[in-house]
């Protein structure tokens, strides 16, 4: 009688959930694996897409918007020379980053990677019209990125980003691209050779692109 | 114990239920609808496309229904103020939960506006829009806002005269508004045949708009263009500046409160071009100066959460004697010796009134006078007098006295998306004195206008202007009505075809008013059509307009309005920052067809400040590696018509003689290097070193010809040297004012 009844339990609840979306971790990491061999604008874009998505069915979590904004943020840099095209991107990532923050609770290692991005976001923000917004959002960018240093001197993503901008700044306004390669190599070694996490991991990539 | 018919009940419910479930004619379909952020979006339109099953979302977002449909389906969601969602759907019998993302509408389209007819440059500019630093970094503009944006098209290339003549007008259809105001003498006053300086600093605007045609109903008494600009608020920081170029000193300073809700500031400049006249030799002979002398102080407010008060005064005095051969015999020379000070003073007061209103006013005070002195020389360069002709009229004492003043305010009402309703009015005192030889005249006159404009949305691709401008003179003693409407198309993301109509009054010139006053308003109708595409840090913009003119000044015999003419063409811009990195150009191609029949023409002619051609390129690149910033621009107009026009026997007058002057081709480089004194200093400097040269390949320029009384001989308009050189260092201390000080000196 017990096994019937758990029998047609069993066949309802199965019934029921079927159509259910798969789980979220399971979601989660099969996206960000995606986003570890993402090129291309068109990847970023769809993957936000993504992100959101997971992030949205669960609501809790800092990490799906954290991505949403970094694919935000990629997308960005990788149309830096089309101006007003980035705009989009950066207002949503801006959006996006400080959805994460508010559901971050305050863990300071969470803190300073998602400070990395949204320094990056900023800097998208420079590239739309570095002329009309870099006064603004080239300083807004620095300091978000000082303050990821701060709450975590060795995250190798913030390092990447400091070369980055020692590498694009001129001279003259204290750019250094020695230094950049330097920063840039750094990144590289306190990347961890581990096994798969969904925690934020990118940054290699990046980094040997400013040694090229 | 479970008696076998409640087990058999049991079974039975549970296999009616997975019936039902497996092959039931229903399938549930239930969810969330959520913003792009998580949010719920309460309401939301949830249903099967070509279906009548569906539902509205709670006000959690929630939503549930059930629908009969099987196989591949398409769910739309839809909400105000989202982006509508698609999505296909394999509906089979098992219940599908989903969750649902919508986009913001708004971050896909921004609200379409009208742009027919303008050139905006804003400290707001995106992509290859134009930036205010854009347009003042135009190689060999001299400092000159209206010479920087003679780069852009509609403009023509008149050398040997300030100002800007736009589609066939002149100069003096050119009214320039600063924070609504008109600023009625932008530059030192006229020099014959050589183009005066700007009064005012550039770096004042963080908002300039160039309207070549079919401009707002909130301005008006400008047949061609309006060149309005909106003043900076307050700085971002504390500031001290200083250049030194051989013949200009500068100096400045700006104070931020503590507060950051107030600052003041003041500059002061001389220019005297004598000791660069004796290296580079000028072909007027310069006896005195060129001076300018100029002095400003500047007070902003914030007032309350929205309002903004601003006051300016400036005072700015040229001072000039010059020398030419005269037009009439070789063995005389002309005497002009100018003296122009000026003062100019505005006050300009914004702020919101509750959610929907806001108040934006302004007033102006400007007392400007000119004082001229002609003189026959001798060989000697003593003065003489000859009592015949055409030499006695040639000895001249001329002072004008002119007092403006104006108040203005305008009130808007905003509505949802974007959409506006304006309306005000403006009034403005000229009081002019002139002495003739001794003889005074005095001209007084009140103009008064109200206007108003609407900011329609037509759908979501299509905005809507109109703008209705009621005048009166006190003077003219006439009221007109001037409609104005526009409109914007947008094609698609960034492409957008624009439309302006509209009626422009303006009062004649003062000489004209002297001896005919009741005469009435000259008038010009615009009809623009206008389409432009702006991505990827590309601009491309290209504009067909026809112009009409009624009631123009003719001075002969009488001073009337019978006067006419037109202006057609075609104008392209094209601004590409993409293609080389770190390298920005603009081209631009200006034609022009006009006539008119206006002040001693005999008949319908081509205007001898308008050429059919122009063509202006402005290149920037900024070589990182060195901090050094080269601006290059090059322009050619097609040679402009010249005329010797004088009276006929019959009572009209002739073309004695006329043609073509030979084609305006310039070329000017502006080099600047960035670097810092004082690296180690508390305050960091912003300094730099400049130099460059205008009309680099000394290419001769001839704008026209001065003819004798008598047609004998003609004199050639040209530069007063072949090239025009500068070099100096600037330096800004607490803030980066590098580029701002480089271009007031060039």
């Amino acid at each position: 009688m017990k096994t019937l009844i758990t029998t047609i339990l069993l066949i309802c609840s199965v019934a029921f959930t079927f159509a259910q979306n798969g789980d979220y971790s399971a979601q989660l990491e099969a996206s960000v694996k995606k986003l570890d061999q993402a090129r291309s604008v068109a990847d970023f874009q769809a993957l936000e897409k993504t992100f959101v998505q997971v992030g949205n069915a669960q609501k809790t979590e800092w990490l799906p918007y954290y991505y949403a904004a970094f694919c935000n943020a990629k997308a960005g840099f990788l149309l830096q020379d089309d101006g007003e095209k980035i705009e989009p991107y950066s207002v949503r990532g801006e959006a996006q980053i400080k959805k994460s923050e508010s559901l971050a609770k305050g863990d300071s290692k969470v803190l300073a990677e998602i400070y990395v991005v949204q320094a990056m976001i900023y800097r998208t923000k420079v590239f739309i019209s570095p002329m009309t917004m870099g006064r603004q959002f080239g300083p807004l960018s620095d300091q978000f990125l000082k303050k990821a240093q701060k709450l975590d001197a060795v995250n190798p993503r913030a390092i990447y980003l400091e070369a980055w901008t020692k590498y694009y700044t001129p001279k003259l306004w204290g750019g250094d691209k020695d230094l950049a390669k330097e920063l840039a190599g750094k990144a590289i070694q306190k990347l961890p050779a581990t096994a798969f996490s969904v925690m934020p991991h990118w940054g290699k990539t990046e980094s040997e692109a400013l040694l090229k | 114990m479970i008696s076998n018919a409640f087990k058999t009940k049991l079974i039975l419910i549970a296999g009616s239920l997975l019936f039902a479930l497996a092959a039931g004619a229903q399938t549930r379909i239930n969810g969330e609808v959520t913003g792009p952020l998580g949010e719920a979006v309460p309401g939301a339109q949830v249903r099967i496309k070509g279906s009548p099953s569906g539902t509205m979302a709670d006000s959690l977002g929630k939503f549930d229904f059930v629908t009969t449909r099987r196989g591949s389906q398409t769910l739309v969601v839809s909400s105000l103020g989202f982006k509508t969602h698609q999505q296909t759907l394999t509906v089979a019998d098992s219940t599908l939960t989903l969750s649902i993302t919508l986009d913001d509408a708004a971050n896909t389209l921004e609200a379409v506006t009208v742009s027919a007819g303008s050139f905006e440059a804003s400290d707001k500019a995106k992509g290859a829009s134009l930036t205010p630093i854009d347009a003042y970094t135009v190689a060999g503009n001299g400092g000159d806002i209206s010479n920087a944006l003679r780069s852009l098209p509609g403009a023509q290339q008149v050398g040997e005269r300030e100002g800007l003549f736009v589609r066939g007008g002149t100069s003096d259809e050119t009214r320039m508004f600063v924070d609504g105001t008109l600023m009625k003498n932008p530059n030192y006053a006229s020099v014959p045949g050589i183009m005066q300086p700007a009064r005012i600093n550039l770096f004042l605007f963080k908002g300039v708009l160039f309207n070549t045609g079919g401009y707002s109903a909130l301005y008006g008494q400008a047949m061609s263009s309006a060149l309005i600009l909106e003043s900076i608020d307050l700085p971002e920081k504390s500031s001290a500046n200083f250049s030194v170029f051989p013949s200009n000193l500068g100096a400045g300073f700006q104070h931020l409160s503590k507060s950051a809700r107030s600052s003041y500031g003041g500059g002061i400049a001389y220019s005297n071009q004598r000791l660069y006249n004796q290296v580079v030799p000028q072909h007027p002979d310069y006896y005195h100066g060129p001076e300018y002398t100029s002095a400003n102080v500047n007070i902003r407010f914030k007032t309350g959460k929205t309002g903004m008060l601003k006051g300016y005064v400036a005072f700015a005095q040229s001072n000039i004697g010059v020398r030419n051969a005269d037009t009439d015999s070789a063995s005389l020379r002309s005497d002009f010796r100018l003296k122009n000070p000026n003062t100019y003073g505005t006050i300009s007061y914004r702020t919101d009134l509750g959610t929907n209103w806001r108040l934006v006013a302004g007033m102006a005070y400007a007392f400007d006078k000119n004082r001229i002195h002609n003189r026959v020389l001798s060989g000697g360069d003593e003065p003489i007098v000859l009592p015949h002709a055409p030499f006695s009229t040639k000895n001249s004492d001329i002072t004008l006295r002119s007092h403006f003043a104006q108040g203005r305010a305008v009130l808007t009402r905003s509505f949802e998306r974007n959409q506006a309703f304006r309306f005000g009015g403006e009034t403005f005192y000229f009081h002019d004195v002139q002495h003739y030889n001794g003889n005074a005249a005095t001209l007084r006159d009140q103009l008064s206008a109200v206007f108003m404009e609407g900011d329609i949305h037509l759908g979501e691709h299509v905005a809507f202007r109109p703008g209705l401008r009621a005048e009166y003179s006190s003077l003219l003693r006439k009221a007109v009505v001037a409609p104005r409407a526009s409109l914007g198309y947008r094609l698609a993301t960034g492409s957008q075809l624009n439309l302006a109509y509209g009626v422009f009054y303006q009062k004649p010139e003062n000489r004209y008013l002297f001896e005919n006053r009741h005469i009435g308003f000259s008038r010009s109708e615009h009809y623009v059509l206008n389409y432009s595409k702006k991505a990827n840090n590309r601009f491309f913009r290209t504009e067909v307009y026809y112009k009409k003119y009624k009631n123009l000044v003719r001075t002969f015999p009488d001073i009337t309005l019978s006067g006419d003419g037109y202006a057609k063409g075609l104008e392209l811009f094209w601004r590409d920052k993409k293609t080389v990195r770190n390298l920005d150009y603009w081209v631009t191609y200006t034609y022009l067809d006009t006539k008119r029949n206006y002040l001693d023409y005999p008949e319908s002619i081509r205007p001898s400040f308008t050429s059919p051609h122009t063509f202006t390129i402005a290149v920037k690149r900024f070589f990182q590696g060195i901090a050094t910033n080269v601006n290059v621009s090059y322009s050619y107009a097609a040679g402009r018509p010249y005329y010797d026009i004088r009276a006929s026997g019959d009572a009209g007058t002739r073309i004695y003689d006329s043609g073509t002057a030979r084609p305006y081709n310039v070329l000017n480089l502006h080099v600047s290097k960035m670097m810092t004194f004082f690296k180690k200093s508390k305050f960091k400097d912003y300094s730099g070193f400049a130099f460059g040269a205008n009309n680099i390949l000394g290419t001769k320029q001839v704008f026209g010809y001065n003819y004798a009384y008598n047609g004998n001989f003609k004199t050639p308009i040209t530069l007063p040297a072949k090239r025009f050189y500068f070099i100096g260092v600037f330096m800004s201390l607490g803030i980066d004012r590098t580029e701002d000080l480089l271009d007031q000196n060039q």
